[in-house]
Order: C-alpha cells, then structure tokens, then sequence
C-alpha cells in the first residue's frame, strides 16, 4: 500500500473525484480541489489506497512500474541491435538499412523512457550485462560473421515479445494520456519491427496460431497464448464469412495478444545476468 | 397500402447509398414501394462494385456520438475497418486483372481476411443499435495497378495505425482499451509489409521512430475521402493529449 506516500501516489484524476465529493459536503464553501482533496483524505486514508487500486485500477505507481519494465525491454533490444550492427560481416550488406533504422529506434526508445522516468522523479533502470546465449540456449553465439540467421531468429522473438509486452501494460497507463500515448506509439513499431523481421526470414508478418515457426523451443513463451479465436466475449471463427476469410489461421492472425508482467519476465530472464 | 413504408428517393445524397442494383432491390424489398429518380438506374449497375460514380461526402450523414463514450470509439474503428475490408476485397475481386506479383497477392490476401474479420468483429461488437454500413468509393484507384493499389493500402495502413493510437485516449475501459491495442498492432504489422513491398529493405517498414498519435477529427477527414456517406463526428472531446512526435 502507499500509505506513507499517499498524496504523490494518487493519480489527479482521484483527487478530483475526491475533491468533488469533498465539495459537496461542504456545500458551497471556496475550497479549491486539491485542497478539499487532501481534507477528505484526512477523513479517509485508510481506504484511498484501496480506491485507487481496487476501482480506478492504475496508480501513478504503476506508471512507473510500466515505464521502467518497458525500459528494461527496450535496453535489451537496443543492445541486442547496437552489438548486431556493430558485428563485422555478419549482417548482409543489401539489409544493413532495416537493421540500423530498428537499432535507432531502440536506442531513441530507452532515451525517450528515461526522459520520462527521470521527469517523474524516478531514476531509469540501468542496463544490465545481457547474456545474448540466453543462458546457454544459444550457446556459441556471439554475433560472429557466421551467425546472421540467429541473430534474426532472436530478433524476432524480441520484437514479437515486445508488441505483446507493450499491449500487456497498456491498461495499466490508462489514466496517464500522455504515457499511454507514448507507450502506444512505442507499441506500434515494435510491430512494424516485428513485421519486417518475420518476412526478412521468409514468414508472414503476422502471428499465426501460437507457431513459433523454427525459432528454438526456448521460446515458445513469445507465442503461447496466440492462438485465442475469442475476442471480447465473440468468437472469430463463429462470424459470417470467417470461414472463407482464413478461418482459425486468419483469425489467430488478425489480433496479437497481450503477455502479462510475469510471462514476459519469464521470456527475457534467460538474457539478464 | 397503408402499413407499406413508401421510399421516397429525394436527394442525390439517398441515390448513392446502395452500392448497386442488387442493394437497391434489396432496399425496395424492405420499402415496399420507391420513387426513382431519372438518373438513378445509371447510377449503378450490376457488376458495379468500384463505387467510382459516387462523390465522397455526398451520402447521408453517418454521425459518430463521441457522448457515448467507449462505444463512439469503437464506432470510429468500425468505419476504419469498413473502408479497408471493402478496399481489401476489391483488391483480392481484381487480381484476375491486375499486376501484382505472387507474393504481394499472398500478403493482400491474408490483409483481407484479416481486415474483413476485424469488420465483421465490430459489427457483431456494436450490434444493430450502435451500427451502421458505409459504402465506399474509390475514384481514384486502379485496381488493376500495381502501384495504385500497393499506396492505397499504405495510406489506409499508416492511417489506421493512427487512428488508433490517437482514439486510445477516449477509452474509459480497460478491456476496450486492450481490445483496440490487439487490432493497431496488427495494422502496424501490415503497415510495414505493405511499405516494404513498395520499397524493399529500405526504412519504410517503419520510417519514424514514434508512430504518430492522431486526433479523430483529422482520421475522420482523411477517411471521408472514401467514404460516401457524410461522416460527422458529434460532442468530439475538445481536450486532446498529443504523440510524442507532436502532431496529431
């Protein structure tokens, strides 16, 4: 609970809420919002922890709680790239562009986040040591001139991961706009990323079933849970016209799924220290 | 007679609404009884499915309530995803004729199942309340083209990655909310197979490092270019929190 920080870990949108409520006990009296906001938190701080968790759902807490995992991924993939555009020989003269836009991308991610982070008052993650042989699962890979196909095999798993990571979180910013808006705008590319990867090994650019095609099973936690055909409360492959539109593969395909906190820590904590 | 609704077609407006002859029996059936205008019959005939003879904006007012709150939202994706299903479907309609390659035609392929089942999703989501049917139009599209089609279907991409991204902060419910991000990762995903098919392992998979976050009212304005109803939004949220490429 935030008991002990309760005013600065109440999201504006509560203290409004509250604020109005206090107003209306005051009845008429000039009292301005935060002011009445605090007065009625006087009378009940006991059960404000709980409101802002159990009914409005997100905290500016867990904003920070996104933000920093978020970075935390978008060191990973920023490194991942750095090293990967920096190994001499091994990526293929005719693609060097797809790698160093991603890899650009990656690093104005971490910086956008810590910018973010730092103006909340909090200090960003730091990057760890990453262990790109994932613990010994890809033992022998060093980003050597030989070792292009899992380089991009491990690129894809990090961009699949992170669309799924972003959408994942992404409730939990809804009463922060501005991050959501960035989260979103992350988000987005992560896909793009994930798409041009997918088809740089000859896939499509989309997720189907919970396939992790030829990637090595280490990874099967990127796609297990993709294959859902139920879409808030409708069934995909329940609708007119779904049969002659993909069926189960087109309907696995048309949505990503969300992963949660745990699943994506579970992913990636092969590849930390 | 007098149980029989009498249709009236009073306005050009009304005219371009039923996309061919088959909807406008279609519509006498429901009506029972219509007035036609002289020009009506020219106006649409059997095999016309290219809705080419139909100004953008000239239709009926379709509004979109934004006092509804989520359900505006979902509307608005719905009119989105409309417009690409019908493109998608008439790309697919038109490959006996077109210049595509094999490959581009397995992409546009799956992209049309996968738009037609994000329609159809909404439709059966919004239900015959909160509904409606748009009808497209494309004058300026070749379908037989290549390069016609391929920036087309980059332009409807790009715009509904947008879209979305910019509509996500009208969302009060969580579940909403989620529902729109597993659509807009999707679009992106074809958004960069689609810019890449036009310019191969270049930056345009994913040309910036932010998408852009759009305000509904610019979507909607770039959309009504393919749409023949009058699109309006209604009660739009006069407060808007930009993208972090400041210019939506």
């Amino acid at each position: 609970m935030e008991q002990t920080t309760l005013v600065g870990s109440v999201d504006p949108e509560i203290l409004d809420a509250v604020g109005k409520r206090a107003d209306e006990i005051a009845q008429g009296a000039r009292i301005n919002g935060k002011l009445a906001a605090l007065l009625a938190l006087g009378s009940i701080p006991i059960a404000l922890g709980a409101i802002s968790k159990d009914v409005y759902g997100q905290t500016p807490s867990d904003v920070l709680d996104v933000l920093q995992f978020a970075l935390l991924l978008e060191h990973l993939e920023a490194d991942f790239y750095t090293r990967g555009v920096a190994a001499t020989g091994m990526i293929p003269a005719g693609v060097q562009t797809v790698f160093t836009t991603i890899r650009n991308h990656e690093n104005e991610h971490v910086t956008a986040l810590q910018s973010i982070i730092s103006a909340k008052g909090a200090t960003p993650v730091a990057r760890p040591a990453f262990d790109f042989t994932a613990k010994g699962n890809l033992a022998g890979f060093t980003f050597g001139a030989s070792q292009y196909l899992t380089f991009l095999a491990l690129a894809q798993a990090f961009e699949d991961t992170g669309v799924r990571a972003y959408k994942g979180q992404a409730g939990r910013l809804i009463n922060d706009k501005a991050v959501l808006n960035a989260a979103l705008a992350i988000h987005s590319v992560e896909a793009r990323h994930a798409s041009q990867i997918r088809r740089l090994r000859g896939g499509k650019g989309w997720i189907s079933g919970n396939s992790r095609g030829d990637l090595p099973a280490f990874t099967q936690g990127v796609y297990d849970g993709e294959d859902v055909v139920l879409q808030a409360g409708i069934t995909i492959t329940s609708l007119p016209d779904a049969g002659s539109n993909g069926g189960v593969t087109g309907a696995t395909e048309a949505w990503d799924e969300p992963l949660t906190k745990a699943q994506v820590t579970a992913i990636v904590t092969p590849f930390l220290p | 007679m007098s149980d029989t609704p009498k249709m009236i077609i009073s306005d050009s407006g009304m005219l371009n609404s039923p996309r061919n002859r088959r909807d406008i029996l279609k519509l006498m059936a429901a009506g029972g009884a219509m007035v036609f205008l002289p020009s009506m019959l020219t106006a649409c005939s059997e095999e016309d499915d290219s809705g080419g003879l139909t100004n953008p904006g000239s239709g009926t007012t379709v509004t979109i309530d934004f006092a509804k709150g989520d359900i505006a939202v979902l509307q608005f994706a719905y009119a989105l995803e409309q417009l690409e299903a019908d493109f998608y479907t008439r790309v697919v309609n038109a490959f006996g004729s077109s210049n595509l390659s094999t490959t581009e035609r397995a992409v546009l392929t799956d992209i049309k199942y996968h738009e037609v089942l994000h329609r159809e999703f909404f439709k059966a989501v919004l239900g015959s309340t909160n509904g409606f049917t748009l009808t497209t139009t494309y004058p300026n599209i070749n379908f037989n083209d290549r390069l016609s089609v391929l920036n087309t279907a980059k332009l409807l991409e790009d715009t509904g990655v947008k879209a979305y991204n910019g509509a996500a902060q009208y969302i009060t419910d969580v579940n909403n909310l989620l529902a729109a991000g597993k659509i807009v990762s999707v679009e992106a995903r074809h958004a960069a197979a689609i810019a890449d098919l036009l310019s191969p392992n270049t930056n345009a998979f994913a040309p910036t490092t932010f998408d852009d976050v759009t305000r509904p009212a610019t979507i909607a304005a770039a959309a009504q270019g393919f749409v023949v109803q009058k699109l309006a939004l209604a009660n739009g949220p006069a407060s808007f929190v930009q993208g972090p490429n400041n210019n939506g």
